[in-house]
Parts: structure tokens; sequence; C-alpha cells
């Protein structure tokens, strides 16, 4: 090959010179592409570094000085360091492109391959600045996921997913804050054979707020004694303001318990924790102090978790079969007139079939996922919203399969069919139907178990279904019951993979 | 021989990119006849055969046939003289995936009500028919079987036997062993001419091998660049000259012996 034809032949010192604008040097030469190339990867890359500092300062500057920058995920200097790499590949990219010039003026240039490698290495270090790519982090962390992950990988553990209904055997004690001048709290009377509380002092403050001092205020501190309670078996504190449901007290992580001695007494002593006090009471808010037995009764049931995910999972097949169903009707017809060989005949009907080509495209490049988000501003949160957007996603994606078998059929069969006297519609039943049949069974089946996974997508932005429930259990931590869901996901997906393979091999 | 069954007049076809596929061709066939037409590959041969039963529209001339002109009939007409014209093809054109007792079956829907076929119906006696058609080619117990399932040369009989179900007056076979191996060859074209002996069927078939034409034909017609450029007997196609070949063949054509094997190349 011989070199191209040169703009301008300087001599090989000045044609490195002018490469100070990238490839200027190759572009005079007459080498256009390597000229472009080099041009557009030096610039962008000085570019993205430019900004990258720009963010870095910016940054530090809007921070006020008093939060501290180690809490944040992502200090500065990361970002300096990043950018100063990805200069040193952008400086050594554009030394290269001088170099590179000055060879291109003697004689053909070999392909760019050390001067691209210095510029792709720095545009991935930019890159990885960009997306904030942490990998110590993600290896540093890496204990907070094992947990979880097993807990989901195997949420059956009998204690977890099996209980039995509890009695509470309570013994109640009630108190106050803040303290009135109106004399002893009256507390209730004793019952025949159910537990009762004696509590020292009965009034006073709950912890937290700060005091004028700024320090936090401690509760006061509370002696309970107890009386004809189960020997030797654990009994819970809980508490319970007025308007507040109740809650357990925790201290340091931990519930507080209290085991009765054999003759059913013991005595406890705990600072008044934390709870909000509603604005608008006046005067005291009476506050019950339970301590609480429980003794399981009945047999083990299935927690309601697991039967909430089935009713979910249920919902989700049903979802993605009403979708798939309405998907279906819709797409065979508008398959028809997006087939290229039955609406070639004359300019009209082409002109449909582009139109109709274009809405399938338009409609299938927009994720499910959006067309949930606008089916629930249209008819609300739930599985219908769910439906619609899965459907409206289903009709582009089948009609486009569907276009595309009858597109190509064979035309053999139907010329011959023809021959034998057949009119249009026996032609269609015995020549086209045959063979678009099998493979719109099995693009169907093969929707609906793609539905049945988008589904669960669909249900975390609220279209109904598993989704829904698994994105809250996440939300809350709840991971047995995460571990529940994907498990039902895990096997109805299984399943219906089966299935449909199953059908497909019979049908195709 | 008897009266003309088919008599092409004048018969003319221009693609419309401008391809003169048959340019002014007329010729006749006798009752009973096996007459086969050969010629290179894109002398027109298909064109010709799809003219006849109108899979092609032919631009001008007349098609004679029944004694009506058909280079023009529409509608149930049309449909009527399909029905009496049987086609066999190269690529044997079944429904792969339908069964091979349907694809025979398809042949009489000529003579059926279409509305039949949209619930699928199909009178007993059709179905005894087709399966005798099938008896007839010797395949009868694939008859359950899927098309796709079976040989070529099987696929094929079950392509004569769909053309049987026509009850046709005329049998069109356009390269119908092209694609079947030599033995296959001979078995297949064995049978048309078996019904052409036996039943007195009117056969018009293209051809490529001139050994199998030697062999089958009763008579031969050449063509070239659309035109008929040879007619000639039994006798005379056992005695072609080597100018008649190259006037079919062109002036570069090689021919070979006219073994088992032997065809025609173009050199
Ligand atoms: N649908 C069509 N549109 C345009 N031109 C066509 C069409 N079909 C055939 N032709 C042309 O018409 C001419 C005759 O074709 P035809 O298929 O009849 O030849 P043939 O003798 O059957 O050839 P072969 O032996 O290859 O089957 C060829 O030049 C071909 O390119
Ligand atoms: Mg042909």
């Amino acid at each position: 090959m011989k070199p191209p034809r040169s703009l301008l032949s300087l001599p090989p010192i000045l044609n490195a010179f002018v490469s100070l604008i990238p490839g200027l040097g190759q572009l005079l030469r007459g080498y256009i592409t390597r000229a472009i190339l080099i041009f557009s990867f030096v610039a962008s890359l000085y570019g993205l570094v430019l900004w990258r500092l720009d963010d870095a300062k910016i940054a530090v500057t809007v921070l006020p000085p008093s939060i501290d920058t180690a809490d944040l995920s992502r200090p500065q200097e990361t970002t300096l360091t990043y950018a100063v790499v990805a200069i040193i590949f952008a400086v050594l990219g554009h030394l290269w492109g001088i170099f590179d010039a000055y060879v291109c003026a003697g004689h053909k240039p070999s392909p760019p391959r050390l001067g691209m490698t210095f510029l792709i290495i720095g545009t991935l270090v930019v890159g990885s600045d960009i997306t904030e790519i942490n990998i110590a982090k993600a290896v540093r962390e890496i204990d907070d996921i094992v947990p979880r992950l097993s807990q989901i990988l195997w949420p059956w553990n009998p204690e977890k997913i099996l209980y039995r209904d509890k009695e509470n055997f309570d013994g109640v004690a009630l108190w106050e804050t803040p303290c009135q001048e109106d004399g002893p709290v009256e507390q209730p009377e004793p019952v025949e054979g159910q537990p009762y509380l004696e509590i020292a002092p009965d009034c006073g403050d709950p912890s937290g707020g700060r005091l004028p001092n700024g320090r936090r205020r401690e509760g006061t501190e509370v002696t309970l004694k107890g009386y004809n309670y189960r020997p030797n078996e654990q009994a819970e504190l809980i508490i319970n303001p007025a308007s507040i449901p109740e809650f357990r007290v925790v201290v340091d992580g931990e519930r507080v318990r209290v085991t009765p001695d054999d003759n059913g007494q013991f005595e406890l002593s705990f600072v008044m924790p934390n709870f909000t006090i509603p604005s608008t009471t006046v005067g005291a808010v009476p506050v019950r102090i339970i301590v609480r037995q429980q003794k399981e009764i009945g047999s083990p049931k299935l927690v309601k978790e697991f039967w909430l995910s089935l009713e979910a999972i249920i919902e989700t097949i049903f979802l993605a079969l009403m979708a798939t169903a309405f998907g279906l009707i819709l797409a065979v017809p508008m398959s028809f007139v997006a087939a290229r060989n039955l609406m070639a005949t004359n300019i009209i009907t082409l002109t449909i079939y582009y139109l109709v080509r274009l809405f399938m495209n338009v409609v299938r490049s927009i994720e499910p996922l959006i067309w949930a988000l606008i089916a629930i501003v249209w008819v609300g949160p739930g599985p219908f919203a769910g439906v619609i957007a899965l459907t409206i996603h289903t009709i582009a994606a089948l009609g486009k399969l569907y276009s595309e078998s009858i597109e190509s059929i064979d035309d053999g069969p139907i010329e011959a069919i023809q021959a034998t006297g057949a009119d249009r519609l026996q032609t269609i039943m015995y020549a086209v139907v045959p063979q678009v049949v099998p493979p719109f069974v099995s693009f169907t089946i093969y929707r609906w178990d793609i539905n049945v996974r988008m589904s669960t997508i669909i249900g975390a932005v609220g279209g109904g279904g598993i989704g829904a429930i698994l994105v809250q259990w996440i939300r809350i931590g709840d991971y047995d019951s995460v571990g529940i869901a994907v498990w039902m996901i895990a096997i109805v997906v299984t399943i219906l993979d089966y299935a449909s393979a199953r059908i497909r091999e019979r049908y195709v | 021989m008897d009266a003309p069954v088919l008599r092409i007049e004048n018969l003319s076809k221009t693609y419309e990119d401008g391809t003169q596929a048959l340019v002014d061709v007329s010729f006749e066939i006798r009752k009973g006849e096996f007459l086969v037409i050969i010629g290179l590959s894109g002398s027109g041969k298909s064109t010709l055969l799809r003219c006849i039963n109108r899979l092609v529209e032919p631009t001008s001339g007349h098609i004679w046939f029944d004694g009506i002109d058909i280079a023009q009939v529409k509608g149930t007409k049309l449909r009527s003289t399909r029905r009496q014209i049987g086609m066999i093809f190269q690529q044997f054109n079944l429904v792969k995936r339908s069964k091979v007792i349907t694809n025979v079956i398809s042949g009489r829907l000529g003579y059926l009500n279409p509305l039949w076929s949209v619930v699928g119906y199909v009178p007993p006696q059709v179905r005894q028919d087709a399966f005798q058609a099938l008896q007839q080619v010797g395949i009868a117990e694939k008859a359950q079987n899927r098309a796709d399932a079976l040989s070529g040369g099987q696929q094929q009989r079950v392509g004569i036997a769909r053309a049987l179900m026509q009850k046709p007056k005329i049998i069109l076979a356009d390269e119908p062993v092209a694609s079947l191996d030599p033995v296959l060859a001979y078995s297949i074209l064995d049978y048309l001419e078996k019904l052409n002996r036996e039943h007195g069927m009117t056969v018009l078939c293209s051809l490529h091998y001139l050994d199998l034409v030697q062999r089958y034909a009763d008579r031969v017609i050449g063509l070239r660049d659309g035109k008929i450029v040879y007619e000639g007997s039994k006798a005379d196609i056992q005695n072609i000259t080597d100018t008649q070949f190259r006037q079919i063949y062109g002036e570069e054509a090689q021919r070979l012996g006219g073994g088992l094997t032997g065809g025609l190349q173009k050199g």
C-alpha cells in the first residue's frame, strides 16, 4: 500500500511540532482516520480529566467544613489520584501522537497500537472514577453480604418458617410521665392466678432529648418486683405508652429479659428508655409497663410470610398470563400488517408496514419498567398496572417475532397449494397457518416465561405481584422472608422454563 | 394420438424487471403424451410451466386448455382450471410441518368448500382417496408422519400423490428429479412413465439430464433464451446431432458421454 496523498508535506520535525495539536500532523500527511482517532481520544481524555478535577474542587468547597470527609464513601483525594494517573496517560498518548507524526512524515506508520493503548488506559482510569468503582470497598465489606446471602439462599430453617401460636402471661404496672402532684399512680388489682407487678418509683422521665446544658437526658431508673409468675421461665420487658404501639425494651442490642425464681418472683431494674410523646398531650402520659411470659400453644404453622409469598407468586403468574394473553390477541393481527412479504404489494400497504414497524420498535425500546411507571400513573399501583405495562411491551415484542416468522415462511408450499386450485382462505389455512403456528406457540410461551420474570421487577415499582413484597422485605431487612420469595420465584421460573421447553419441543 | 390437451400460442412473458423469459412460444401437447422441455438454466422452462397454471401471469399469448383460453381467466374459473392441472416441483413444496396425509389431501382443495378448511373438516371420502393415492405411490405407511421426516424421494412421491388428488388432465413437472440422486430420479420418472403409459396421463416435464430425456420423452422441445429452438420426436432425440445440441445449449457447451451419469454441462 502506498502512503496516501499529503495535504501539506512538512518536514518531519515540523510535522511533529504541529502535532502539539493532536492528530494535525497525521491529517496533513493524509492519514485521516488516524488523525481523527488521535485527536478525539486525546482531546476527550484531557476534557474528561479537567471535568473531574473541576468536580472534585466544587465538591470540596461545597461541603461545609464541619462535616468530616472521612464519613463520605469517596474522599476527594481518590478523584485527584485518578485524575493524575489519567493525565499521565493522556500526555503519553499525546507525546506518542507527536512522535507518530514525525514517523508519518517519513513513511507509512505502523498500526497505532502503543498510542491507543495509552489513550485507552487513560480513558478507563477516568471511567473508573466517574462510575465510582471502588474494588477495595467491595472486598472490605464482603462480610456484610455473606450472612444476608446465606439467609436468602436457605430460608427453610424450621425455627424461622414455622411458628406456634403464643399465649401471653402478663403482669402489668402503671407508670406516668412527667410526675404529677396528685399522689401515687393507681395500680391494677392483682387477679387470682395471674402475675402482678410492684413498681417504684411510679413516675419519672423517659430517656432522650437534651438538657439545657446540652447533655443527653438519662431516664428515670425504675425497679419492678414480680410475683406469681411461672417459675424459671424467661419473661420479657415490654413498654406501652398511651397512643403508641407496645415495644420491647432493648439495651445494648439485647432485649431486656428476666427469669423468675422457684417461687415465681423476681426483681428487675432498668432505665426508662426513649419514646416519643405526642406533642398534643396535656398533663401526664400513662405508660403500661408489662413483664410478659409466653407459652407456645397449638401445632406448628408456616409463617404468614410464606402464605403472602405464595399469594403473591400466584398473582405474578396470572399477571404474566393475562399480559401474555392480551399481548397475543393484539399482536397477531399486528404481525400480519408488519410482515413485509404480505405488505409489499403497493405503496399504501408498504406505508402501513413501515408505520407499524416504527411503532413496534419505539414501544419495544422502552423498558417495561418505564411502562409500569406510566401505567401506575394511569390506573394506580397494583397488579392491573403491571398487566398494562407488560401487555404493551408484549404486543410489540411478540408482534415483531410473529411478523418475522411470517416473513420467513416458505413460499413453495403456498404456490403448490394455489396450484391445486385452492382459494385464498384455503391457501392460508393449509399453507400459511401450519408454517406460522409452531413459531407463534413457541414465541408466546417464551414470552410468558419472560413476563413472569419481568413482573417481579415490575412489582418492585408498584406493579403488583411478588416483586412488590420482595422489595418491601429488602427495605426492612427481613432477609428470611426475602429468601422465601426468591425461592418461590426460582421454583416457578424453573417449572415454566422446563414446561416451555417441552412445549416448544413438541411444536417446532 | 388424440387431439391436443393443451395448445400454447404465441406465449410471451416479460418480467417486471424487463427480463424476457418467454418470447412468442407456440406448441401443443396431445393427450397421453410425455413431452419434455430441455434448455439451459435461465432459458425459461419454469416460466413456461408456471404460465400454464398461472402461477406466473403471461404477458401475451393464448393457452388453450379444454376448449377455452386460460391465459386470462380469473376467480372460480381459474380455480377450476388449476385443479385440473397437477404440478410437481423440484423442491417438492410440501408443507413440511403438516402430516403427509394432510399434504395429499390439500391436492383436493380445489373441489372442496373453502369454509370447511377453517374448521379443518375433510370429508371421509377425500381422506380415503388420499390414502389410496399414497398407496399408489407406495408410501401409505408414512401417512401419519410429518412431511419433513421423509427422504427426498419419498417427499416427491407425496408431491405426486398430491397432484393425483386433483384428478388432473395433465401433470406439469418442473425438474422433478433435479434435487434427487440418480437412482431415485429413475424411480420417480418410472412412476410418471407408468402413469403416462397405464393411465394415459399427459405429462409436461422439464428435465436436465440428456439420458433421462432420451429414455422417457415421447417428444422434446428445446428452449433457449425463451424461444423454442428445437423440436424433436423420441427417435430424433436418440440421434441428436452436435449442431442441434449447440443450438440448444450454446456454442461453448460440452457434450458428455451418454451413460447413467451422463448429462449436460456448460463448458
Ligand atoms: N420473478 C422473476 N422476476 C424477474 N425475472 C425472473 C423471475 N423469475 C425468473 N426470472 C428470469 O427469467 C428467466 C427465465 O427463468 P426460469 O426460472 O424460467 O428459467 P429455467 O429455465 O427454469 O432455469 P433453471 O433451470 O435455473 O430453473 C431467467 O433469466 C430468470 O432470471
Ligand atoms: Mg426452473
